[in-house]
């Protein structure tokens, strides 16, 4: 661990901080507007700054996760705790809470092209599937990403409605001249690239509505719990949120609507990539420079002619084999052997006989210099 | 309900606790070294492409089976989670009740090896490196142990060459891929693996890490992290974490032609049930498998439902077939105490019942 205390110190503060804050939060029931969560976030990210590059980066990768869900994990408690005032109901503090997730999460569905990003800290969760996916998708697709904040790419006619659709007139606009293919090829691929986002849109969508149902599922399973399933602590309370969506989820996941959504998504983001990669393999060769289809030839030939050089291979070891076996049964000890033991058999006689051409070279090298050394003398 | 018995103090201190064990887990995740992964010394035997074939180090005091197992890793992930650590380690358990263990290592595919085929990884590298063992030890058979694809991959084999495999195991081997709860199977009905195969070229290995974080995405994704707050104040555990994590996002990317016909094959027309599979010129029923096996399932295996690889037993000709139900999930049977105490023993039983 670092030597240098300023950062250490500095986390102390925060942390301090932190502690005093829940604690005269849990004394007046509320405390004041400031997210407590976000306070320890903030201390958290002091630390990880200060941490960068004075470890390995799995081990960076790991605190990071670590910290982002316990941020998450504070979330809950934070507006868990909110409701716990000292005489107050906790089965109606949690119901409050999730009332307000559920309130929060409906708002934000209706927005424009929502994708689960801003959604609150807690049930970020629910929508880690698609920033996951999203992710991938930046590190995969060849477009830059500033593609999809053009206009259109996210006021489209799956969201807003077609009138107040700016790419519309692009994409019907007709090619006319020299260059009315390559246009026709970009308008495609801008086509492609809407319909790729209606596709997730359509999934971050289905996603929401589980997602509600998760929250209901949830609530009615606190109601019903009795005796020793009733949580006891934070952690039982979040541990039992994870197995109530994760059983939401799984439902959904098994679903004929989730195969068909996800299917047409996956399917879209591909049409779409195949099509980009065909727009610049055309810029490619116009620039006389090798491209996938090209590479693609030459490998798909080559490993062609590799199995054809593995089966001559293949077939000469089976020829010699054969030959070692002939000659072993004209010989007068011949006795059967199985192959793996006859191909060792021929592996030592090939090194003998390497050997014994060896010493033979090495012979004729010795009497060569001799010659020359008398030659010389 | 009417009385959840929590208050919020209790709720600060539970907090102030998880902020204490992350405070002290912090500092060993900072001083911990580079994770290793594969801890039982071995030798590299023969190497073709990115192929690697490795034989490890025999225990030694111990007798040792005179006809050798060669395990067959999947090309999804890396094979050393058999061999994660020192008391995790199946590979160690094989060794230790006497068997002599080579693996093939895959290695990871990159462009130059999209026209990989099934035919190629099967009758091609496997072949090859069966032929290699067999003439080390100049015997005609070996045993072949099978994992998970793998798995799928040696059953092939072995219904091909039964020449040159004496016994197989299977571990947690998909055979019937639509059983009603095999989600992963469910995912991809409807994707048109042709485009996605033509678009990227080989499969990312992301793009799997994603499907398989997905199947669980609260656990693997969320509560993972916060459960492991519990236990990184302790530096091992720390260390034995980090080994999954590496494992788990050690994904290498999938041959493109492997792939497409892997998942069209397997799990979108489920060929090895309902028949027509073909290995490249070789057409592959299970009816004509007549060797000895060991099918191994976990039954809380969320990647391969049980039913999944139970369904082998009515496929195969064989009259010799063993079950082995494992107590566990998908991973939990090569890593946790439990499969080295249950599941390396039993093997190392059955194949010394038949060698």
């Amino acid at each position: 661990m670092s030597e240098d205390n300023s950062w250490a110190d500095q986390w102390f503060k925060a942390q301090q901080q932190f502690v005093d804050a829940w604690s005269d939060m849990a004394k007046t029931g509320g405390g004041d507007n400031a997210s407590q969560s976000e306070l320890w976030a903030q201390s958290f990210d002091l630390w990880r700054q200060a941490c960068e590059g004075k470890t390995q980066p799995d081990m960076e990768l790991a605190m990071r996760k670590c910290m982002d869900m316990g941020k998450e994990y504070f979330a809950m408690a934070e507006q868990v705790s909110k409701g716990l005032t000292e005489g107050s109901n906790p089965v109606e503090a949690i119901n409050q809470w999730l009332e307000q997730m559920k309130q929060s999460l409906q708002q934000f569905g209706a927005m424009p092209g929502f994708n689960g990003a801003g959604v609150s800290d807690f049930m970020k969760q629910w929508f880690a599937p698609n920033a996951s996916w999203q992710e991938m998708v930046a590190g995969l697709t060849p477009m830059n990403q500033a593609m999809w904040q053009m206009p259109g790419m996210n006021t489209s006619v799956f969201n807003l409605g077609e009138a107040i659709d700016p790419l519309g007139k692009v994409l019907e606009a007709p090619g006319v001249g020299y260059f009315r293919e390559p246009q026709e090829k970009q308008q495609k691929g801008l086509q492609l690239a809407l319909e790729y986002q209606e596709a997730n849109f359509k999934f971050n969508q289905a996603f929401l509505r589980v997602a509600l149902e998760s929250i209901q599922g949830f609530q009615s399973r606190l109601l019903g719990l009795d005796g020793d399933k009733i949580p006891k602590s934070l952690r039982e309370l979040y541990d039992l949120w994870v197995e109530i969506s994760e059983e939401h989820y799984a439902e959904f996941a098994m679903s004929e609507e989730y195969q068909a959504l996800y299917g047409d998504m996956v399917n879209r983001l591909m049409i779409m990539r195949r099509h980009y990669g065909e727009i610049a393999d055309d810029f490619l060769r116009a620039m006389n420079l090798p491209n996938t289809r090209e590479i693609d030839t030459m490998q798909e030939r080559l490993q062609q002619v590799r199995r054809e050089n593995f089966a001559l291979k293949k077939e000469i070891k089976e020829i010699k084999a054969m030959l070692v076996q002939m000659n072993t049964a004209t010989s007068p000890t011949a006795k059967t052997v199985p192959a793996a033991r006859a191909a060792s058999t021929r592996k030592k006689a090939t090194a003998k006989k390497t050997a014994a051409r060896k010493a033979t070279a090495a012979k004729k090298n010795v009497s060569k210099k001799a010659k020359v050394t008398r030659a010389g003398a | 309900m009417n009385n959840i018995p929590f208050r919020s103090d209790q709720v600060v201190e539970e907090l102030v606790q998880f902020n204490e064990n992350l405070s002290k887990g912090v500092k060993n995740l900072l001083d911990a070294d580079e994770i290793s992964a594969g801890v039982t010394p071995r030798e590299e035997i023969y190497a073709e492409d990115k192929l690697k074939l490795y034989r490890y180090q025999p225990s030694t005091g111990v007798v040792q089976n005179k006809v050798p197992t060669l395990i067959v890793y999947a090309l999804v992930n890396r094979p050393y989670m058999a061999d994660i650590q020192e008391n995790r380690s199946t590979i160690k358990g094989l060794l230790n009740t006497g068997q002599d263990v080579y693996l093939i290592d895959w290695g990871y595919p990159d462009r130059a090896d999209k026209y990989l085929t099934l035919d190629d990884y099967i009758n091609g590298y496997l072949d090859r490196c069966v032929d290699v063992i067999r003439e080390r030890h100049g015997i005609d058979k070996i045993n072949i142990l099978g994992i998970c694809q793998g798995g799928v991959f040696s059953l092939c084999y072995s219904t091909l060459h039964q020449d040159k495999v004496a016994n197989l195991v299977t571990m947690v081997t998909p055979v019937d891929c639509k059983t009603p709860d095999n989600m992963l199977s469910h995912w991809v009905q409807k994707m048109d693996i042709d485009a996605i195969v033509d678009a990227m070229g080989n499969l990312p290995g992301e793009m799997l890490n994603w499907t398989f974080l997905n199947l669980k995405p609260f656990q693997l994704m969320g509560q993972k992290y916060v459960s492991m707050v519990d236990i990184i104040s302790d530096e091992k555990n720390v260390k034995n974490f980090m080994r999954m994590e590496k494992w788990i996002f050690d994904s290498p990317d999938q041959a493109g032609e492997a792939f497409r016909q892997f998942i069209k094959d397997f799990f979108q027309q489920n060929k090895l049930v309902e028949g027509g599979l073909k290995i490249g010129e070789h057409a592959v029923d299970l009816k004509d498998l007549k060797i000895p096996v060991l099918n191994i399932y976990a039954e809380q295996d969320h990647l391969v439902p049980p039913a999944a690889s139970k369904a082998l037993k009515k496929l195969i000709g064989s009259k010799d077939y063993t079950e082995l139900a494992f107590p566990g999930g998908h991973i939990g049977i090569y890593v946790s105490g439990k499969a080295q105490a249950t599941v390396t023993p039993a093997i190392s039983d059955w194949l010394k019942k038949r060698n």
